[in-house]
C-alpha cells in the first residue's frame, strides 16, 4: 500500500499550522511593557495619554456619555473600547483607563473578598462629578398615561419605597442581608461594600453635598444630564434625533409624585395595588431601597402588593414599561431620553440616585 | 417534448417562486397598512412600518454599510477558512480511518459549545495579537466563526470521502488503482455534494456567529453589534434597519451558494 501521499498531506498541515501558530501565540512580548500613572498625574495627562494609546473602556449600550464628555473636555475623540462586563481586561492592561461603577467594578478591583482583584490603594480613578460630566443614574420612572391614570399609586409607591431607601442608607448592614437573602448575584461582602457606596450615591449631589431628602428630582443635576445626553446620544433615526434634541425637562421628570408623597402621612386610596417593578440590573444592593421596602412590608402599609422584577445582561426596561409588561422601571436619564425620542412617553417621578456612580479606574506605578 | 419540459419548469417556477413572493409582499402589504399589528397584537413602536425602516437606511446607508462590510468581512472570512480546514481534517481522518473517525468525533462535540461561550474566550485569546483593536476584534470574531464551520465541514466532508457508491472501491482496487488516483478520482469527486450539504448549513450559520461575536468584540461595529445598541437605547426603527441588513446578508449569501450548487453539481442530480 502506498502511504507517500498521506504523509505528504500529513507534512502539508504540519507546516500549515505552524504557519497558522504565530496567529494564536502572543505578540511580541516587549511592546506589551506598560507604564501606569503616577499618583500626582493631572487628571487631563491621564485621560489625553489613555485616550492617544486607545485604551480607554467602556460598557456601551447607553453607558459610554459622561465617558465621552469627559473625553471630549479634554480635546479627545469620542472613541473608546467594548468593555466586557468582568475587570479583566483592566487587569491585563488592555485597558489602562477602565469604567467602573463606584458600588459594583471599583470594589471588585480594590478589594480582595470572592471575585475581586485586590489591587488596594495601587489604583486610582476619575470622578464624573469631580469633572462635571456627571448624568444621573437610577431613578423610578413610568409610562405617563399610567401616572395620570393612577396617581395614588405612583405617589404610594414613591412613598414606600423612599421610606425603604431611607431605611436602607441608616441600616446599611442590615440592607446588604435583605438583598443578599433576595437571590444575590454577588458574594455578601461584596453586597455589603455595595450598599456602603449605594448609600453614598443617594445622600451626595453631583456637587458633594449631602441630600436629606431621599429620591428629590435635583432640576439643575437634570438638565446638565439632558444637556450631556443631546450633545452623546448619536440616533441615526433622523426623527428620533430630532425629538431628542426638542426634548424639555417637562417631557421627561415630573415631581409632583415625589412632592405629594414626601408631604404626606403614608395614607394612599390606590387606584391600581398590585404592582411590578422592573430593575435596571440583576438584584443587588442597588437597588436596596425596593428590597428593604419589601422587607419591612413598606409597601403593603400603603396597600401595594409589589413584585420586584431582577434585570441584567440587555434587558429594556424602557421597553417593559412601555408595553405595560410592569408597571414602574429603574433606568438612567440618558436611556430614558433616548426612549421617549424615539416615541415612548415615560416620566420620571422620582431621583434615588443624587449623583454619577460612574469612575475611570487607573493603576499606580 | 422539449416544450413540454419547458412548461413544466415554468409552472414549477411558478410554485416555487411566485407565490412565496406574492406571499411575501401580501406580509408587506399587512405590515404596511397596520393590518398584521392588529393581528399579533403589536405596537408600531416595536415594529414600525416596513416604509420607515427604508426611510432610515436610505438616510444612513454609509453607516450601515459600513457596519454591513464587517459583518461580511467575518462572516466570509471564517466561512472560508474554517471550510477549508475542515475539508483538511477529513482529508487526514479518511487518511488515518483508525483515529480519524473518533477524532472527528471530539470535533464535532464543538458544535455543542455555543458561540456565546466562544466569542468571550476568543476576544481574550486575541488580546495580544494587535495594538489595532478593530484588527485584534476582527481576528477574535472570525476565529469564532472558523472554528463552528469547521466542524460542519470536516464531518460531512468526511462522509463524502467515505460513503462511496458500493463497489466502486472494490473496482478501483481490482483495476490497481494507487490510493492516490482513489483518492483524486472517486473520494474528491464523491465528497462535492457534503461539501454542499456542509455549506447550507456554514452559510447562514456563519453570517450568525459573526453576528453573535460582534456582542463580545472589543470594537464596536457591526450589523449585529447595532441592533443590540439600538434595541437597548430603545430605538427599535434603526435596529430594524440592522435586522434589514442583516437579513439581506444572509439571503444574499445563500444565493450565491445556490448559484454555485447549480453549477457544479449540474448533471449529478
Amino acid at each position: 500500500m502506498n502511504k507517500k501521499i498521506w504523509f505528504k498531506t500529513a507534512f502539508i498541515l504540519i507546516v500549515f499550522a505552524l504557519a497558522v501558530s504565530p496567529l494564536f501565540a502572543s505578540g511580541s512580548q516587549e511592546d506589551m511593557v506598560t507604564t501606569y500613572y503616577d499618583a500626582d498625574a493631572s487628571v487631563e495627562s491621564i485621560v489625553v495619554d489613555a485616550a492617544t494609546k486607545g485604551q480607554v473602556g467602556n460598557w456601551g449600550i447607553g453607558n459610554e456619555y459622561e465617558i465621552q464628555a469627559l473625553l471630549t473636555k479634554y480635546g479627545q475623540p469620542t472613541t473608546y473600547l467594548s468593555q466586557a462586563f468582568d475587570m479583566d481586561g483592566f487587569d491585563d492592561d488592555s485597558i489602562l483607563l477602565a469604567s467602573a461603577m463606584t458600588y459594583n467594578e471599583l470594589g471588585l478591583v480594590k478589594n480582595s473578598y470572592d471575585g475581586g482583584y485586590g489591587y488596594g490603594d495601587t489604583v486610582s480613578y476619575i470622578d464624573m462629578n469631580d469633572e462635571g460630566v456627571a448624568m444621573l443614574e437610577d431613578n423610578i420612572f413610568c409610562n405617563a398615561e399610567f401616572a395620570a391614570e393612577n396617581p395614588e399609586t405612583v405617589k404610594a409607591f414613591v412613598y414606600a419605597s423612599m421610606k425603604g431607601w431611607e431605611y436602607a442608607c441608616a441600616n446599611v448592614e442590615e440592607a446588604a442581608e435583605i438583598v443578599y437573602n433576595y437571590g444575590s448575584s454577588v458574594s455578601a461582602e461584596h453586597q455589603l461594600y455595595m450598599a456602603g457606596e449605594i448609600k453614598k450615591l443617594v445622600e451626595t449631589d453631583t456637587k458633594g453635598n449631602t441630600v436629606t431628602e431621599y429620591g428629590k428630582i435635583d432640576k439643575e443635576a437634570v438638565l446638565q444630564s439632558m444637556e450631556l445626553a443631546k450633545t452623546y446620544v448619536k440616533l441615526e433615526d433622523s426623527v428620533a434625533a430630532e425629538n431628542l434634541s426638542n426634548l424639555t425637562i417637562g417631557d421627561l421628570v415630573d415631581s409632583s409624585y415625589w412632592e405629594a408623597a414626601a408631604a404626606s402621612n403614608g395614607d394612599f386610596d390606590v387606584e391600581k395595588s398590585e404592582i411590578t417593578v422592573q430593575l435596571k440590573w440583576l438584584p443587588q444592593a442597588q437597588f436596596m431601597g425596593y428590597y428593604v421596602a419589601l422587607d419591612k412590608g413598606y409597601y403593603d402599609e400603603v396597600g401595594l402588593d409589589v413584585t420586584v422584577v431582577p434585570g441584567g445582561g440587555d434587558i429594556g426596561e424602557t421597553t417593559a414599561v412601555y408595553t405595560g409588561q410592569v408597571d414602574f422601571g429603574v433606568t438612567w436619564i440618558a436611556n430614558l431620553m433616548a426612549a421617549n425620542a424615539g416615541g415612548m412617553d415615560l416620566i420620571e417621578v422620582a431621583q434615588v440616585f443624587q449623583r454619577s456612580g460612574i469612575v475611570l479606574v487607573y493603576k499606580l506605578n | 417534448m422539449s416544450d413540454r419540459k419547458e412548461f413544466s419548469l415554468n409552472k414549477n417556477m411558478i410554485s416555487t417562486a411566485v407565490y412565496p413572493i406574492f406571499f411575501g409582499l401580501f406580509i408587506l402589504l399587512l405590515w404596511e397598512t397596520e393590518a398584521l399589528h392588529k393581528i399579533i397584537d403589536a405596537d408600531t413602536f416595536t415594529l414600525p412600518v416596513p416604509s420607515r425602516i427604508i426611510g432610515i437606511i436610505a438616510e444612513n446607508l454609509p453607516s450601515i454599510l459600513k457596519n454591513t462590510k464587517a459583518t461580511v468581512q467575518v462572516a466570509v472570512g471564517g466561512l472560508v477558512l474554517g471550510s477549508l480546514l475542515g475539508y483538511l481534517l477529513a482529508m487526514i481522518a479518511t487518511a488515518f480511518p483508525k483515529w480519524g473517525k473518533g477524532g472527528l468525533t471530539i470535533v464535532s462535540a464543538f458544535n455543542a459549545v455555543p458561540v456565546i461561550a466562544i466569542a468571550p474566550i476568543m476576544t481574550n485569546l486575541t488580546k495580544d495579537f494587535s495594538r489595532d483593536p478593530n484588527l485584534r476584534s476582527m481576528l477574535a470574531k472570525t476565529l469564532v466563526v472558523m472554528l463552528l464551520c469547521t466542524v460542519s465541514m470536516s464531518i460531512n466532508a468526511f462522509r463524502g470521502f467515505n460513503e462511496l457508491k458500493p463497489f466502486s472501491e472494490d473496482l478501483m482496487k481490482s483495476i490497481a488503482a494507487k490510493p492516490a488516483s482513489v483518492f483524486f478520482k472517486l473520494r474528491v469527486p464523491n465528497s462535492v455534494p457534503y461539501i454542499f450539504t456542509a455549506l447550507r448549513v456554514s452559510v447562514p450559520g456563519s453570517v450568525i456567529f459573526a453576528m453573535v461575536s460582534e456582542y463580545f468584540a472589543e470594537y464596536i461595529i457591526g450589523v449585529g453589534r447595532q441592533i443590540r445598541e439600538n434595541i437597548v437605547l430603545a430605538q427599535y426603527a434603526t435596529a430594524w434597519a440592522y435586522i434589514a441588513a442583516a437579513f439581506v446578508i444572509g439571503v444574499t449569501m445563500y444565493i450565491i451558494l445556490l448559484i454555485f450548487e447549480n453549477i457544479l453539481l449540474r448533471g449529478r442530480r
